[in-house]
Order: C-alpha cells, then structure tokens, then sequence
C-alpha cells in the first residue's frame, strides 16, 4: 500500500449559507520518499487537499489512508498524535511564532510531544544547523531575513522526524535567491532522508524538483505528469 | 511540560508589555484594597487582644452574671447582679485567689458635729475583696489611699475607705467612726481607715482602657468596706457584681473556668465565666465581620480586574489566532492550548496579586500609624503569612478562572480555520 492513498476524496464546507464543494471525488496515491508538486489554480482545491493530508480536516466523502491508518475512522485525540509525528508543516507565510527564538520555535512541535528539555534543545540546534542557521538559534523570527525564516520553519517541520513534509507554496514569499535553497533542500530530504514531500506550489520552477506533477482543476485531478 | 507552557505564556505576556501592565493595574488595584483591608482588621484585633491579655495574663477568669457577655448580651450590657458563694468558690480545686465585689445601697450616718446634729442618707456601699487591690491591680488600676490612710487588709472586718467627695460631707477623717446600716436592724459603727485617692488623670476614666470597666471606680461618693462586711450588714451575697478568679499555676484555666461556672450554678449562682479565650473569640468574631464587610467591598474591586483580565485574554485570543492554528498543526491538543492560555492569564493575575499584596502591606501600614496617631494607640502592623499566601494563590485562581473562557474559545478553535485567519 502507498504511504498516501486517497480514493474518491469529497470535501464540502459550509461558508456562509452556500456550501462548497472544495474536493469533488479526488484520487491520489502518494509513495514514499516521492516528491509531488501539486499544482492549479485558485480554488481548485490544493490547499483542502493539504489540510487532509495533514490530518488538519477529515475529508466528507471518500476513502483516505495515511500509512494504513484510515483518517476517517480515527478520534480527534488520534488526528492530533498523527499530525504531531507523522506530518511535518511548511507554510507561505512561515507562521513562526513571533515571542519565541529560532531554537524555540523549532522545539515547538517536540514541546507537544513531551521530549525532554535537554534533547529538545539538542535537536533543535542540530536541525537548524542542518538548514545553515547555526548562528542564529537564539534569534527572534523578527530578527532574520524571509529565506532564514522559511529555513527556521523547516527545521520545525522536521522536528519530530516525521515521514511526510507539507510545504504550502514554501517559496511564495520568498525571490528566487532565497527561494532556491528552500528547494533544494527540500529535494535533499526526499533524496539523502527518504522523506515524502508534498509541495504545493503556483510556481513552475518549484515544481520542477519534483518526480511528478499532479494537477488540480474543480477539485479533480486532471492530469499527472512525471513518474507513473 | 508545565514549565515550557510557562515560558510560552510567560514570553506571551512579556510581548504585550503595556497591555498586560494595564490588566495587571486592573488586578492589583483590588487586591490591595482586600490585603490593606483585611490586614488593618488583623492588626486591629492583635492590638485589642494585646490589651485584653495584658490585663488577663493566662491564669485568670471573671465571672459575670449569666447573659452579660457574649452574643446573647442584653441591650446596655450593664453589670447585673447574682449570688455567690465567696468561700465556697475559694474551696473549688485549682483556684488560687478570688475576689469578689458587691454593693448595695445603705443608711450612712457620719458622727455628730459640735451642734449635735450629724449628717445622714442613702449611699452607695461597696465591698470588695482585700485581694481585689493586691492580687488583680491589672483590672482594678492602682487603688491608693490617701496619705495618712490605707486600704484593707486581710482580717479587717469594721473598717471602711471612703470616696473623696462623701469624707468631705460627712466630714471625717482617718480615725473617726461613722455608721452603717444594712437590712434589718444590721447595723455597724465602721472605723475610717483610709481616704481613697481619685484615679489618677482625676475624674476621667477613660485612660484606664480595658480595665476601667472593671475597677471599683473611684466614685468620689461611694462608701467600701470590707467583703465580709458586707455579710454583717446585708447577709450572704446576692448582690455580686464580678468576680475575678486565678488559678493554681499549670491548671488549665478554660477547664477550670468551666468547672467553676457549672459548680456555682448548681448552687443557685447565676454567673458565667468568662476567660481570656472567650474575650478573645468574642473580639475575633466582631473584629473579622467587620473585616470580611470591608474586604467584600473592595472584593467588588476585584470583580472588575477579574473582567479586565477577561478582556485581554479575548483580545489575546483572537490575535493570536493564527498562532493558536500554527501550535495545533505541529501538534498541540487543546488541552495544551487550554493550559498555555489559562497559565497566561493565571500569571497576570498572580503579578497583580503580588504587586497589590506589597501595596497593600504597606498601605496597611501606613494607615495604622495613622489610626494610631489619631487614636493615640500602638496598633499592631501584621504581615499575615496565611493572609499573603491565600492572596497570591486567589489573585492566580482569578487570573485563571477570568481566563477560562477565552482559553476554552481558543482550544476549541477549528485547526484549519485558524489557520486561514489573517
């Protein structure tokens, strides 16, 4: 079985008093240590697609399996283990939070989990090490640039050593000098770690490190381009 | 984990510096009004109890008549009157000394002047144990004789000490014999022996503090005699004012008191025994409902920094939205977001709570060297540490409980669309 493995998927959420249909039977098998790009446009339902992935939301209709577990039969307690441990978070807009220091904020998600404080502060300094931002640990997210920023963020994603990485146009924020190490690295994960990248992504030249290209249109995928 | 939900709260504070001060103003303005309050009451009552145990000392009782102390006090509270059995009372184990203090209204008839007529009428007599002057000076205040006479003695029996004013009318002096008349045909030619001088600071009695209630006050027109005098001219005592008891050293004096009490009753005495223990509870009941009244009222103070509290942490809420989406997608369950939230706004109440405990010792201080200026007493300053502990575990306790809604908002927020909001 695919370490992904999302069959007939539907989404519908209510805003206002019309009701969405954001996913309208999407299918989707994910291998692991792959890397796709999902791309299309606005409101094709990328980023609901995402949340489910990252047991953020569980899908309406549908099957979903995340590493065999079925997403839709799992308790809210299970969803927030599988999203601390499993799944790791990099979003446009970094969402560092601001009061905490680079070391801080990557120890974050570890704090949830109940690691200890000398092993937390460990790792944290080691995964920022492994981004390039050894001498930064102690800054303020206020204090580094956006490319510096989004690296913080992916040492937080990486934190609890999770199997899938969900990068959410990783590099919408960022120009291309800063943007390009993000890539980079985030095609080293899936090369030297054996990690499974989701990269959401509006950006051709982000979508290009990836082994396929699924494209989504009205909440379907309408075409894969890449590896079969 | 609790200590890392610290430090994110903490830093949460710390980020919002002017607005957490405000809230923390908020906070400490009522506890200060309840700790300065509360603590005025405390040292209140430590000076009231001071000076009811100086009186006292640990050994010592009174008895009253049934009804004059306590919640059940008549209207005026005025000194009743009951029968005793002086030496009865004397026989009971365990009591050392006791004196006793009657009166009575009698026939004084002073010795005939040069024309043959002498001066007569009704006064006030009063008998009092010999003891009463030596052994409970700290409820009688000093009782002298003016010079030239004395007071009694043990053993004295047809002897008499007069009021200023009543010597005067009579006109005697040391030496002479008036006579008095009691029930019946009772009556007794009583030698002068001592003139009683006026309480010291003259006709005021008001200096005399806790004890002036007790002394045979210096009634310039009252007439003493003798305890047992009193026996000779009016028979056996039903006519006892108070009583005052010490007991043998190392005996427990509530116990006694009780024993007493029940002792004299069964043979028709209608007394209470009132001891150190009682007086003090008496005051600490009405020393800490006046204080609990006062600190109710600044409580309403309090309610008003609980809702400022509230406030800040819905506004904190609601900024941090995004945050709270941010913690969930890494992998905090509400109950971690829950805590955080409570932890934060627990600590802004528990900061009040120690800024207004300090302000508030010391207004408590201040206000007591104030009292006791205007008063011309010593209060007592107390720095309770109950009082204090209680506070900053309260002052948390509303921070948290104030906080509890927001917090409970936040947890329950829906993860994605947290997330969303900008």
């Amino acid at each position: 079985m695919s370490l992904l493995d999302l069959k007939e998927i539907t989404k519908d959420y209510k805003l206002g008093k019309t009701i969405v249909h954001a996913l309208r039977g999407l299918d989707l098998g994910v291998e692991e240590g792959e890397v796709i790009a999902i791309m299309g446009p606005s409101g094709s339902g990328k980023s609901t697609l995402m949340h489910i992935v990252g047991a953020l939301d569980t899908p309406t209709g549908g099957t979903a399996f995340l590493d065999g577990q079925d997403l839709q039969q799992l308790k809210e307690r299970q969803l927030v283990a599988l999203r601390g441990k499993k799944v790791g978070f990099v979003f446009q807009t970094f969402n560092l939070i601001q009061t905490l220091s680079a070391q801080r904020n990557v120890e974050l998600p570890m704090i949830f989990q109940g690691i200890r404080k000398g092993e937390r502060a460990r790792r944290a300094r080691e995964l920022l090490t492994k981004v390039g931002l050894a001498d930064r640990v102690k800054h303020k997210p206020n204090e580094l640039s956006g490319g510096e920023r989004q690296r913080v963020a992916m040492a937080r994603a990486l934190a609890n050593d999770p199997e899938i990485i969900l990068a959410d146009e990783p590099t919408g924020n960022l120009d291309t000098e800063s943007g390009g190490p993000i890539l980079e690295m985030l095609k080293r994960l899936s090369v030297e770690d054996g990690k499974t990248v989701i990269l959401v992504t509006h950006d051709p030249d982000a979508a290009a490190i990836a082994d396929r290209i699924v494209r989504l249109r009205d909440g379907r995928v309408v075409e894969e381009v890449g590896r079969a | 984990m609790l200590k890392d939900f610290l430090l994110l709260a903490g830093q949460s504070i710390v980020h919002r510096k002017l607005r957490s001060w405000l809230t923390v103003i908020g906070v400490f303005i009522g506890i200060t009004a309840v700790v300065a309050l509360i603590s005025i009451g405390l040292g209140l009552e430590r000076t009231i109890e001071e000076q009811v145990a100086k009186v006292f000392g640990v050994d010592t009782f009174i008895l009253m008549a049934e009804g004059t102390f306590g919640p059940q006090r008549h209207a005026g509270g005025s000194a009743e009157e009951y029968a005793l059995d002086l030496e009865y009372l004397r026989s009971i184990d365990g009591i050392k000394v006791a004196a006793a203090l009657r009166e009575r209204t009698g026939y004084v008839q002073g010795p005939p002047s040069a024309d043959g007529t002498s001066l007569q009428g009704f006064f006030p007599v009063m008998g009092l144990s010999p003891e009463l002057v030596t052994e409970f000076e700290s409820f009688t205040g000093t009782l002298k004789a003016l010079p030239g006479g004395r007071l009694f003695e043990p053993g004295d029996e047809a002897v008499v000490v007069l009021g200023t004013e009543i010597a005067e009318r009579l006109g005697v002096t040391v030496g002479d014999t008036i006579l008095v008349a009691g029930d019946e045909s009772a009556e007794l030619d009583l030698t002068v022996i001592g003139i009683m001088a006026p309480g010291e600071g003259g006709d005021d009695d008001s200096g005399g503090g806790f004890s002036a209630g007790m002394r045979p006050s210096a009634d310039k027109d009252t007439i003493y005699v003798p305890y047992e005098t009193m026996d000779l001219l009016w028979g056996p005592a039903e006519d006892v004012l108070v009583t005052l008891v010490r007991s043998d050293p190392g005996v427990n004096v509530d116990e006694l008191a009780d024993r007493a009490e029940k002792a004299l009753k069964a043979r028709g005495s209608d007394v209470s025994a009132v001891t150190y223990s009682d007086i003090s509870e008496a005051i600490g009941t009405m020393t800490s409902t006046v204080s609990a009244f006062l600190a109710g009222i600044a409580g309403i103070s309090l309610l008003v920094g609980g809702v400022g509290v509230m406030n800040t942490m819905f506004t904190s809420v609601l900024e941090r939205t995004k945050e709270i989406g941010v913690m969930k997608a890494v992998g905090a369950k509400n109950s971690h977001v829950l805590m955080i939230f409570l932890i934060e706004s627990g600590l802004i109440g528990l900061v009040g709570g120690i800024v207004g405990t300090l302000f508030g010792l010391g207004l408590s201080a201040v206000a007591s060297s104030f009292i006791g200026r205007f008063f011309d007493i010593k209060l007592a300053v107390v720095a309770s540490p109950t009082l204090i502990i209680i506070t900053l575990l309260g002052s948390f306790a509303i921070g948290a409980i104030a906080g509890l809604w927001p917090a409970w908002r936040a947890a329950k927020l829906p993860v994605v669309d947290a997330l969303r909001y900008e």
